[in-house]
């Protein structure tokens, strides 16, 4: 077959036909048309949000209870009126290396926003990425107060600092004391002597001077958070004659406590826990009414915001048996976060989206306090820690006033007067 | 000296290190971020594979806490630059010693007192497990808290202070690596290479011929507890922030070995194949998975335990000494 010399097909080429004209106009005409509809398109993209989450290693039930607040956020974005978001999932199996790269990984795939991780090291990796990057990272949960001191200019958490949680907890107790017209005058301090365990000790004996609190503790005692047994620890606690009794636990060795309170006949005015187990539908649900009673100062949300009622609708939908908690909350308030700015930003630009989220002001939200705000160093300041008690197989929030639901029962009931 | 690190090596084996060494060199030319983290954590792991294979490929001294000398180089080197503003590279002068003189401590309890074998590998996890507990109380190190290393944005690498990009961890890594592999070549032509291997094979048939076990189990604790905490030093510049629970647990002492077990326990390659194998190809793996949509958390745990059973199982002197047969490479280089 004989091919046209290209030189020759171009000269022919330099005069434009009519024909050529007008196909040419129409493409043109064609282009302008479809070009409001291709600005629209842009507009109404989904946000790509990379979520990293320790889904497996040590902390995987932690991380798979997270998801669950990943898993019902679209739907209710989309009801509040705000932009779809294209989750990307990440595991960062419980390491600081994998999250660090899974992070990166992520970037590379075009997360605008990242969101998680749980813990202060996995946090602080990603940080670090995120910053050099210059790519929004939105913290759910992590405690440690540096994450947000080094002065990045991508990174921002909505969860309280250790400092933070520890301060709530002791001012949300006073308000319990002044509500209820009663205070212990001692209580025995118990903790697990883990990574945790110990650090809440050291964090509670730092704290606690500054609150002027009405008690002060007669003994402190540790325990393996493994152990079988704690009858001795109990034993030593009662013989105190404390009137309350703080803990700072887990979840297995809050019901081996319960349980051998009730054997050893013990109850003191208050239990107060400062951290997991005793509010974890495991220890309602292992020990019925025997549950009941304990409070618990923690990270939660409102309940008498209308986004808190909403989002526990999604989750007995989506997860029946499940009650909404702390991972919930926090993770669905970072997307909420990373949507808001979204919307308001117009636009996926990441400093753009920084620049929004730094500026974020949700009053509809979850979380205790006024709403999500960001200070300059990229930390929601105002969040308020809860007073929470079990009651009847519930979690009824009793402090702070402005986000409770019931009033304390004070004291305890008796664990041998109860049906 | 020089020279005999070349001995009973093919030009066949030459040219493919070469051809290696050229390959990761320029390998952050084309690699993008995240393949260079992977690669970072590669090397990472070939070279303190390494150091875990001079006291167990070599001297025959399994060891389980290998976590303890990266935790120990980390929190050290991380400490003094935190509280003094000692750079990193002052920082390991001071720690290098700190984790020797640990294993020379732990060497020391179990070879004076005739402790070996499975109860030696308890004694290092032991040790290992009471500097985690022991550095949650520590509040120098900021205890259970965490110790965190200002960060700030980088915009050119800073190498005396290992403050910058991930480009230059590559570097230093790889250097290390290298470095490792060629020391650890001339430590198995030298004399002690042949005591060591002389007391793995046989402790009691390698004192009968005159050696003193003891010494040459001890300088191959403290050689290898020295060149892990190097590691440790670049672990805390390169997170910036250092946990007793991230950095001393067990866990972490399991994935140090498990590249040199898989790659071939006393051979040279071994660690770097090993490192290569498991960290590349679970990544890859994931990768393959997240491409067909599928999400499985804690597959890379399971590809680690199957590559495990399958080395176990039909190689069990790990890929190396088979790979280098294949490839026609001869075995004396091992």
């Amino acid at each position: 077959m004989k091919r046209k010399s290209p030189s020759k097909s171009l000269s022919k080429g330099a005069s434009v036909s009519r024909r050529v004209f007008t196909a040419g106009l129409g493409a043109v005409g064609f282009t302008a048309g479809i070009a409001p509809f291709n600005i629209v398109r842009a507009q109404g993209a989904a946000l790509k949000v990379g979520v990293l989450l320790p889904r497996s290693g040590f902390q995987a039930g932690i991380g798979q209870d997270c998801q669950r607040g990943v898993d019902i956020a679209a739907g209710l974005l989309k009801d509040m009126g705000l932009p779809n978001l294209q989750i990307m999932n990440a595991d960062t199996e419980t390491n600081v290396d994998v999250a660090r790269s899974r992070a990166e990984k992520l970037i590379g795939e075009g997360a605008q926003v990242l969101v998680g991780a749980f813990d202060s090291g996995q946090s602080s990796a990603i940080a670090q990425v995120a910053e050099q990057k210059g790519i929004p990272y939105v913290i759910n949960i992590a405690a440690a107060p540096p994450i947000t001191e080094q002065g990045y200019k991508f990174v921002f958490r909505n969860f309280p600092t250790g400092g933070m949680i520890l301060g709530g907890a002791f001012a949300a107790q006073k308000e319990i004391f002044a509500s209820v017209g009663a205070a212990p005058k001692t209580a025995v301090f118990l903790h697990v002597n883990d990574t945790f365990g110990t650090s809440m000790a050291g964090g509670i004996g730092a704290v606690m001077p500054k609150f002027d609190m009405p008690y002060k503790i007669v003994e402190t005692i540790s325990y393996d958070p493994a152990a079988r047994d704690l009858s001795v620890e109990i034993s030593k606690a009662k013989a105190t004659g404390a009137d309350a009794l703080l803990m700072v636990s887990r979840l297995n060795d809050a019901i081996l406590l319960t349980r051998e309170m009730v054997k050893q006949r013990w109850s003191p005015m208050a239990i107060m826990s400062m951290g997991p187990g005793w509010y974890e539908d495991q220890y309602l649900k292992t020990l019925g009414k025997l549950s009941d009673g304990p409070l618990s100062f923690v990270p939660w949300y409102d309940p008498n915001k209308p986004l808190s009622k909403t989002l526990e609708a999604a989750l007995a939908k989506s997860s029946p048996g499940v009650s909404l908690n702390t991972n919930h909350v926090y993770t669905f308030e970072a997307l909420l976060i990373a949507a808001d700015a979204y919307k308001r930003a117009g636009s996926a630009d990441p400093k753009a989206l920084a620049d929004a989220i730094r500026a974020t002001n949700i009053t509809n939200n979850v979380s205790p306090g006024p709403g999500i705000q960001f200070d300059a160093k990229g930390q929601n300041d105002k969040l308020k820690i809860s007073g929470i008690q079990n009651r009847g197989g519930k979690l009824l929030t009793v402090a702070p006033k402005e986000a409770a639901n019931a009033k304390a029962e004070w004291p305890l009931t008796p664990y041998d007067k109860r049906a | 000296m020089f020279s005999r690190l070349f001995e009973n090596v093919s030009r066949r084996a030459l040219v493919l290190l070469g051809a290696l060494l050229i390959g990761l060199f320029g390998a952050p030319l084309v690699a993008s971020d995240y393949l260079l983290t992977v690669l970072i954590l590669i090397l990472y792991f070939a070279y303190i594979g390494q150091a875990w294979n001079i006291m167990m490929g070599f001297a025959g001294q399994l060891s389980l806490g290998h976590a303890l000398y990266v935790g120990l180089g980390a929190y050290t080197a991380a400490a003094l630059y935190v509280h003094f503003g000692i750079g990193p590279w002052i920082g390991l002068l001071v720690a290098v010693p700190v984790a020797g003189l640990a294993g020379a401590f732990i060497g020391y309890l179990a070879f004076r007192f005739k402790v070996g074998g499975v109860y030696f590998a308890i004694l290092t996890i032991a040790v290992a497990e009471f500097a985690r507990v022991g550095f949650d109380h520590l509040t120098w190190t900021k205890g259970s808290s965490g110790l965190f290393l200002p960060v700030a944005q980088y915009t050119r690498n800073d190498l005396w202070l290992l403050r910058g990009q991930p480009v230059m961890f590559y570097y230093i890594l790889l250097v290390a690596a290298a470095l490792a592999f060629v020391f650890c070549r001339a430590l198995l032509q030298s004399r002690i290479g042949y005591f060591w291997l002389a007391i793995r094979e046989d402790e009691e048939a390698a004192r009968s011929a005159g050696i003193d076990t003891f010494r040459y189990k001890m300088i191959a604790v403290v050689i290898s507890s020295a060149m892990t905490s190097f590691a440790g030093v670049i672990y805390a510049f390169y997170y910036n922030n250092l946990f007793p629970e991230q950095v001393f647990h067990i866990s972490r002492s399991i994935e140090i070995i498990l590249g040199p077990i898989v790659g071939g326990v006393g051979t040279l390659f071994g660690p770097i194949i090993g490192a290569f194998l498991l960290t590349g190809m679970s990544e890859t793996l994931i990768a393959a998975l997240h491409a067909l949509g599928i999400d499985i958390p804690g597959a890379k745990q399971v590809f680690y335990g199957f590559c495990l059973l399958l080395v176990i199982a039909a190689l069990p002197d790990g890929i190396w000494p088979w790979l280098s047969r294949r490839i026609g490479l001869s075995e004396r280089e091992k």
